[in-house]
């Protein structure tokens, strides 16, 4: 079918891109100065706050800790925040506010492990299956403590670059301060906006009206828009309702959708600005291009042939769904605001592309992470073609640090393709989806595959509520959170004792060399990992 | 040992419960109160109601199976399956036959719809979605030009 994109939608893009840059830039510089501890806006206000947190809790904010001591602090406090939440989920019968049976053990595993680390995918359908309770004190909290690790664990990342035993600080300082003071704020404001573009927000669970025609009609509402707000902001993705952002009290109008699409690639856009804060302006901007540069080629893509009518909301149309979709599945966040199934097959190899990717730009915190590891990747291949030494902010790169950026880069393919071949040789994807066809993998590969990017995005939904399904992709879920994250905090814990040298880098980080370089090395690592998986699913539809 | 494991306990279990109290129950609380203070009518989900009995949300689809009204399309062509919003494609296409039922001329007809989408078009700021209309307000536009015709829905639910 023909494509047009008119004027009215490049209108849409351009306020986009402004919109969520101008906030890039204004959250790039707070996150830059909350990285080095320098004063914020408010610092004296915002410093007692948080120090009353920290005596509550009983920390020493001045106590620095390892990668291991900050790995350790993360995976735990995550797991604790986890067994509240299937705790939640398992008995929330017998807790206040529209009670609803308790989940299943597996399903509730499965969303504790999807929400905690910040992928979201929902094998069941909220607005029938949670509570109130569950959807605002279970989800909508662990929807800030998702990003909040991600963010802080970037941080510590990032600070293992600045100079030599800059320390890569503490985890509960990190967290509780990207939660109050940043996350927190934006998230009500955002939420007071979403309010009053339509988007409700009570504690009723329903009411039941007669409709003009007489016929009954129940109303499921609840807290949707202070869930809403963080879902899009944290590159949470879950939605209140089992129709995620396609559902008018999720995204009511025209102006929700682009509102909620700013919000997605807000943070993912502050990262490299904070870093050009920290690190020199050049190779901050050059990472930016690579993000910005790399999202347009997905567009682009995901724009060759028509999406819809069918599967998508007329009052979207075409581009405002495939626009919003690629923003949130390149952000990781994983919202939709129509069904996969109303995308065409090209939309969809953006959508997969972006997941393998994981980087353009990438979740909160963990894109730019990701980035960072494809910068070191980039640079030790470039290194080997015109023979230099490997450097890094005049570093030297050693064996070790390729050898963990190489696992991070291959623990990726691994977690999706041999989960997606298992569900194939048990049956369990035969089972589901009946007979094989390119259509039938391209679900089961884009399951395992928005898994292990921590996205959330999904065909199957609540019929993968089956043992099997939840079981496994819980476990994808978490191998594809917590092993990049260990070992990418093991690569900050070795360049944070490194000597500086100097000297002018032997090769670039910055510039249009640099930037192209690293965009085409971004793209040919992943397409080739994936190319053969791409050909046999949705590129023979 | 047992000192050791406190230790990395101990702030954690404290920093996930100040959280849940903060971002799970203050945050939402919060909003609800400011959204039910200043935006009552989109904070109870946009409830319209005809002659102070409420019929239904403007943002949500109802089912029409009577030809005098509007009908949106069939649940499985949309992603959410409830909303109310159609092309003007098909809102133009179904005004013959609305026409047929009621009697109401279809320049008429023709109106409301184009009303409807322009005040849609202006809630979206012109850019920012394509032209749709939105088959609740059609229909509730025609009960109230036209309540004579519309009677029988207008006496619905003993009032």
């Amino acid at each position: 079918m023909e494509v047009s994109v008119t004027y009215v939608d490049l209108i849409q893009l351009l306020v986009v891109l402004l919109g969520s840059l101008s906030l890039a830039v204004i959250f790039g510089k707070y996150l830059a100065r909350m990285i080095i501890y320098e004063k914020r806006p408010l610092e004296k206000t915002l410093g007692r706050v948080e120090n009353e947190f920290y005596k509550l809790i009983g920390i020493d904010k001045y106590q620095q800790m390892t990668w291991r001591q900050y790995f350790l602090a993360l995976v735990v406090t995550n797991f604790i925040a986890a067994c509240f939440l299937f705790g939640v989920l398992v008995f929330q019968d017998l807790l206040p506010l529209s009670p609803k049976s308790g989940l299943s053990l597996d399903l509730a595993f499965h969303t504790a492990a999807s929400f905690v680390t910040n992928t979201d995918i929902q094998h069941y359908v909220g607005d029938k299956q949670l509570s109130i309770f569950s959807q605002m004190v279970g989800l909508t909290f662990m929807m800030f403590v998702a990003p909040a690790t991600g963010i802080s664990a970037a941080f510590a990342f990032i600070r293992g670059f600045i100079r030599k035993d800059f320390g890569l600080g503490n985890f509960y300082v990190d967290f509780i301060r990207v939660i109050i003071t940043f996350l927190l704020p934006v998230a009500f404001v955002s939420a007071i906006l979403l309010m009053v573009l339509g988007v409700p927000q009570t504690l009723e669970s329903s009411i039941t009206v007669q409709t003009l025609e007489g016929a009954p009609q129940t109303i499921t509402m609840g807290p949707i828009a202070s869930l809403e707000s963080i879902k899009e902001f944290g590159s949470n993705g879950g939605g209140f309702f089992g129709s995620n952002s396609a559902h008018p009290f999720e995204n009511p109008n025209g102006l929700s959708n682009i509102f909620e699409i700013i919000l997605m690639l807000s943070i993912p856009f502050s990262f490299p600005i904070a870093y050009a804060h920290l690190l020199g302006k050049g190779r901050g901007v050059s990472i930016l291009v690579v993000m910005i540069t790399g999202f347009g080629i997905l567009l682009i893509v995901g724009l060759l042939t028509q999406s819809g009518p069918a599967g998508l909301e007329t009052r979207f149309g075409s581009f405002g769904s495939v626009l919003f979709n690629i923003s949130s599945i390149a952000t990781n966040t994983g919202a939709a605001n129509s069904a996969l199934i109303g995308m065409s097959p090209d939309a969809i190899i953006s959508l997969l592309v972006a997941m393998f990717i994981q980087a353009i730009p990438g979740a909160d915190g963990t894109g730019m992470m990701t980035m960072i590891v494809y910068v070191v990747l980039t640079l030790f291949i470039v290194g080997l073609m015109v023979g230099k030494t490997p450097e890094f902010m005049s570093m030297k790169i050693n064996s070790r640090d390729i050898k963990l950026a190489v696992f991070v880069f291959l623990i990726h393919p691994a977690i999706i393709l041999i989960p997606t071949v298992i569900a194939y040789t048990n049956g369990d994807a035969q089972q589901l989806l009946g007979s094989t066809t390119p259509m039938t993998f391209t679900q089961v590969l884009y399951e395992y595959t928005s898994s292990a990017s921590n996205n959330g995005s999904d065909y199957l939904g609540a019929s993968a509520d089956t043992p099997f399904w939840n079981l496994s992709t819980a476990l994808v879920v978490i191998v594809g959170r917590y092993v990049p994250l260990g070992l990418m905090l093991a690569i900050a814990g070795s360049f944070t004792i490194k000597d500086r040298k100097e000297v002018v880098e032997p090769i670039r980080t910055q510039g249009p060399v640099f930037t192209s370089v690293l965009l085409i090395m971004t793209f040919l690592l992943t397409v080739l990992t994936f190319f053969p998986f791409l050909i046999m699913g949705p590129f023979s539809i | 040992m047992e000192s050791s494991k406190a230790k990395i306990f101990s702030p954690a279990i404290k920093t996930v419960i100040l959280m849940i109290v903060v971002t799970g129950v203050a945050y939402p609380i919060l909003v609800m109160i400011a959204g039910q203070s200043v935006l009552p009518e989109q904070s109870n989900g946009s409830l319209v109601d005809v002659d102070g009995k409420i019929i239904g949300s403007k943002l949500l689809a109802q089912e029409f199976t009577s030809p005098k009204f509007f009908h949106s399309r069939a649940a499985s062509e949309s992603a959410s399956g409830v909303d109310p919003h159609i092309t003007k494609d098909s809102a133009l296409s179904q005004i013959q036959g609305i026409s047929d039922a009621t009697g109401i001329p279809i320049n008429h007809l023709t109106t409301i719809v184009e009303l409807d989408i322009a005040q849609n078009n202006a809630a979206n700021w012109l850019a920012f979605s394509p032209e749709y209309a939105n088959v609740l307000k059609l229909n509730l536009e025609l009960v109230k030009q036209y309540p004579e015709i519309y009677s029988e829905f207008l006496n619905a639910g003993g009032k």
